[in-house]
């Protein structure tokens, strides 16, 4: 099987299908000698691990089994924790997780490191509002992230410090940062300080989706992403894999409320059962295959059980994205924080039906784009305005 | 003097250190908790409209996010002026929410938390000393608890089946819970005014199918015998004296059973509760089962002085009996585990939430006042590097939580403190039980068991809440507009999983948030000297605690110090909840609000 058509392959199926359809290689994936993976915890709320733990098909043990990686270090799944006795460390790595850290940081190299949260560099650049282990997180994640082979950033935290870096008036002395962007600035993330050239993959969400986060890490380790080679065609300009993010395509797109929009019928309270864009909405603005993927068992998602999509994929989350409850032509955000994406997001919307939704935002020549927007638009939604 | 610091504690939520005094003895004498990581988290609600606050609030934590969202919602009801409106349907499906989430959250802590301490080697040292028997023990310990990432004499044993299991009903759960709230963590079901999604006659079934496999488990897995044997004997037993008699005379059966050939099995009727109920205590493994080891967590994790703890619960899961709206203030009658106080005596009085302040004497934060109440709250954080340091003493500042006191007085949370304050006949039976027997009724051994009993208490409610309680497709939110938010305030009085949790919230003519705050459970548990000086209730566990396994049975061992490790993670400690702040600058002492 060919690059191409296995990264189809990994967007198109679940994750299970994917392991069953590929079983040939991944049977050569046995062969291949083990993978290390070093998974460390920064600013969260550790939803990321919990939400890998909520995936099913494969669950975390069977893919660390088929793919042969070893977890060297996870805190919230492992026996060790830091021991000192009189400010010493105690015992040894089979115990000691400070002992372990320290041993993998000096003599391990090429392993995968999962990022989950963010790194806090204040106050005032120290790094203190982290220190574990009588060390400040920002330093252990400099050595870390130096001699991974790749750093796959998992949920907001960590790609772009989502709620830890949410406009406050503390926000400056926090000093919370992803690790290749903070919010949309790449020169804002702790790579960029510490000036680490490791290549990050994005997988973005509050929490990260788990299949989002398995097959990529698959696709790595049989070789079907080269990093870095085969990044730049295949991240968007966020690091996210298009293939789960796609430029081109919403989550409004395939939202199973859409006959909704599309005849008008829209929800003024919670609770009911039809589109949410008066409700706030931002799943034309929003690009996750949410809607066609579902969560947890691929059971339901956001919108399809009632709420507004909070855009929680989106690099300014949740800043670009607030109020979640007032629609985004009359929150003044379209424009500012959500530019880059909503050319694309209202061009698509214009393409199925919505002109009347989107007449107040400023567009980006949508007439540029082929469509049957004008024929479409729904008398119900005009006469709702 | 010898000193033990663990930092950081891992299989927690977030970042914790703890650090102790430890005699020659190996008895622990003093301890500071450090809260290790500041976040900052509700301060960037301020200004902001409040209605996202039941979506932002519950990312404090992942591993419990609903019960941040329902309190949020709670405090938004009250804000909204809508409590006494909220459709019953909509309060049922908080109630199964909540549900799904307390067993998930309480699994997650039982087996993969806390439950790989069992298969510390220091167990294996002392049971390789009794024989077949140990051996027996130790191979079911390790066979059971062992986590993903170990490394046992050089190698790495299989994850253990219980373990698995429960990480497989985690998923099940969350899965339950993502079919009404859209996805797991971070669900998004709950909105002030109600609930925004309706389950069907079809998510009915299936929540009711969800249960019953999780039901399933905790028979094969937990508890070795039929869920609904346990809950009729224990939940529903007729006396507490009745309660403790059955799971004593069901340990004795299994015993008698397993003493002949050693085999202490899932399949021969060995339930994880089971297995810890008997070996984990001494009173009741080797006093009155006649066990020749135990691993004596019943003398451990004590409160040497009840004058200086209480135990406190909020109330949690509404009582549908009662109909649409309910009572913000969390009256004693009001929920089906009920609020109120306990002492230290373990004497019953009402709660009354204007008890609650929080001090900040020990912590890294600046204020002239050194308690103040929840919805008045001041947060400076220390800006100055040099001073953020934990190893300076009890005398000195040195952690990112703040004091809380009901009265004044630190208090534990949790589900130990929910069922003494409901009268659980098991719980209550337990501890009674302890007393009588010379022993501290609270401690690590009782404080689990607890856990493990709550799942069995929600069990069945949760089941009634989807078959008989909830209506499909019923009403399950009013109309809120904006505007009601107006100079305006709420509290939303909830449980955690791991104990009592409160929001408050103000806003001003503009509708927008002036003041949000959260007092969480773990920020009780895990807090620091409070301004009196009286140590939070971990760091008065542990001292008196032995440092090493099973009372230093093998000797003092500083290096494997699992009297630590028992005694901190039996509280299910939650750091991302523990840490917050809302008001750096102190602009805003007018915005006191009263609440009602």
């Amino acid at each position: 099987m060919d690059r191409r058509t296995f990264i189809k392959a990994v967007g198109v199926l679940g994750a299970s299908l994917f392991l069953q359809a590929y079983k040939s290689d991944l049977v050569k994936a046995l062969e291949l000698s083990e993978t290390k993976v070093l998974w460390l915890h920064g600013v969260e709320c550790t939803g990321c691990t919990v939400s890998m733990l909520d995936g099913g098909s494969p669950d975390i043990v069977e893919l660390l089994r088929v793919l042969n990686l070893k977890l060297l270090f996870q805190d919230v799944l492992m026996m060790q924790q830091g021991i000192f006795v009189d400010g010493k460390p105690a015992n040894t790595s089979e115990l000691n997780s400070d002992i372990l850290l320290e041993e993998i940081l000096d003599n391990e190299k090429g392993y995968v490191l999962i990022s989950e949260g963010g790194v806090p560099n204040g106050p005032a650049g120290s790094g203190r509002y982290m220190v574990i282990g009588g060390k400040t997180y920002k330093e252990t994640y400099e050595k870390a992230a130096k001699n991974a082979s790749v750093i796959i950033a998992i949920g907001q935290c960590a790609t772009h410090s989502g709620v830890n870096a949410a406009e406050s008036e503390i926000k400056e002395l926090l000093d919370h940062r992803g690790i290749a962007f903070t919010m949309e600035d790449s020169s804002k993330g702790i790579v960029n300080l510490l000036g680490i050239n490791t290549p990050v993959i994005n997988i973005n969400g509050c929490p990260a989706h788990p299949d989002w986060v398995f097959l990529t890490i698959s696709a790595v380790v049989l070789g079907k992403i080269k990093v870095p080679d085969d990044l730049p065609y295949l991240l968007d300009e966020w690091k996210r894999p298009k293939i789960f993010f796609p430029p081109d395509h919403v989550i409004h797109d395939n939202c199973p409320r859409r006959g909704y929009y599309d005849h008008g019928e829209l929800d003024l309270t919670v609770g009911g059962g039809k589109c949410l864009w008066k409700l706030g909405c931002k799943g034309p603005y929003s690009h996750a295959d949410c809607a066609t993927r579902h969560w947890n068992a691929h059971l339901s998602f956001c919108p399809q059980a009632g709420s507004p999509c909070i855009g929680c994929v989106e690099p300014g989350f949740p800043d670009s994205t607030r109020p979640f409850f007032v629609e985004i032509e009359d929150s003044g955000l379209v424009g500012t924080h959500l530019h880059t994406v909503a050319g694309v997001a209202i061009g698509g919307a214009l393409l199925a039906a919505g002109a009347h939704a989107v007449r107040r935002t400023v567009l980006k020549k949508p007439e540029e784009k082929e469509g049957y927007a004008e024929e479409s638009v729904s008398e119900k939604a005009e006469g709702e305005k | 003097m010898v000193q033990v610091t663990i930092d950081p504690l891992s299989r927690i939520e977030g970042h914790y250190r703890v650090n102790t005094e430890v005699s020659g003895e190996g008895v622990i004498t003093d301890a500071q908790s450090n809260a290790l990581v500041f976040r900052g988290f509700e301060r960037f609600l301020q200004k902001q409209d409040p209605r996202d606050a039941a979506l932002l609030t519950q990312r404090i934590c992942g591993v419990c996010p609903v019960c941040h969202s329902i309190s949020a919602a709670n405090a938004l009801d009250e804000l909204f002026g809508v409590a006494g409106e909220i459709p019953k349907d909509a309060l049922v499906v908080r109630n199964i929410h909540q549900g799904l989430n307390y067993i998930a959250s309480h699994a997650a802590h039982i087996y993969v938390l806390w439950g790989p301490d069992l298969a510390n080697p220091a167990y294996h040292d002392i049971l390789m000393q009794q024989g077949d028997l140990g051996n027996a023990v130790w191979g079911e310990l390790s066979g059971r608890f062992m986590p993903v990432v170990n490394q046992f004499d050089g190698i790495r044993l299989p994850p253990g089946s219980s373990y698995l299991g429960a990480v497989m009903e985690l998923r099940r759960l969350h899965d339950a819970i993502s079919l009404i709230g859209g996805k797991m963590p971070h669900a998004v079901l709950q909105h002030v005014g109600g609930v925004v999604y309706s389950p069907t006659v079809a998510d009915i079934q299936q929540l009711a199918s969800y249960v019953s496999k999780t039901v399933n488990f905790v028979e094969a897995f937990t508890l070795g015998v039929s869920p609904d044997t346990w809950i009729e004997n224990t939940y529903r037993a007729s006396s507490p004296q009745k309660a403790v008699d059955f799971v004593i005379g069901h340990l004795q059966d299994l015993l008698d059973k397993s003493l002949t050939n050693n085999d202490f099995s899932h399949s021969s009727g060995w339930g994880d509760v089971s297995l810890f109920a008997a070996f984990g205590s001494e009173l009741i493994g080797e006093k009155l089962l006649g066990l020749p080891v135990s691993m004596k967590m019943d003398r451990a994790g004590v409160y040497p002085d009840p004058a200086k703890i209480g135990f406190l619960s909020y109330g949690v899961f509404f009582k549908p009996e009662k109909g649409d709206g309910y009572d913000p203030a969390s009256p004693a009658d009001g929920r089906v585990i009920p609020s109120g106080y306990m002492n230290g005596s373990l004497k019953l009085e009402k709660f009354d939430h204007q008890k609650i302040s929080e001090s900040i004497n020990h912590s890294f934060y600046i204020d002239e006042k050194k308690d103040r109440p929840p919805w008045n709250g001041v947060t400076v954080p220390e800006e100055n590097p040099e001073e953020i340091d934990y190893t300076r003493g009890s005398e000195s500042r040195y952690s990112w939580a703040k004091a809380p006191n009901y009265n004044g007085i630190p208090c534990e949370v949790g589900p130990l403190a929910r069922l003494m304050i409901m009268g659980e006949p098991l719980t209550t039976g337990l501890v009674k039980a302890f007393q009588d027997n010379g022993y501290s009724p609270v401690n690590n051994y009782t404080r689990m068991i607890a856990r493990m009993q709550e799942v069995l208490v929600v069990i069945p409610e949760l089941r009634k809440w989807i078959l008989q309680d909830l209506e499909a497709g019923a009403k399950v939110a009013v109309h809120t507009d904006l505007s009601m938010a107006k100079d305006s305030e709420g509290m939303g009085l909830w449980e955690a999983p791991r104990g009592a949790l409160g929001h408050w919230v103000a806003t001003g003519s503009d509708s927008m948030v002036t003041l949000y705050q959260a007092v969480v459970p773990s920020t009780w548990n895990l807090a620091p000297r409070n301004s009196k000086g009286i140590a939070g209730p971990v760091e008065q566990a542990l001292i008196g605690t032995k440092i090493s396994a099973a009372e230093n049975a093998l000797g003092v061992d500083y290096s494997n110090p699992l009297g630590i490790l028992h005694t901190v993670r039996s509280y299910d400690p939650c750091l991302a909840c523990a840490v917050h702040t809302l008001d750096r600058t102190g602009k805003h002492p007018a915005y006191a609000i009263k609440v009602v």
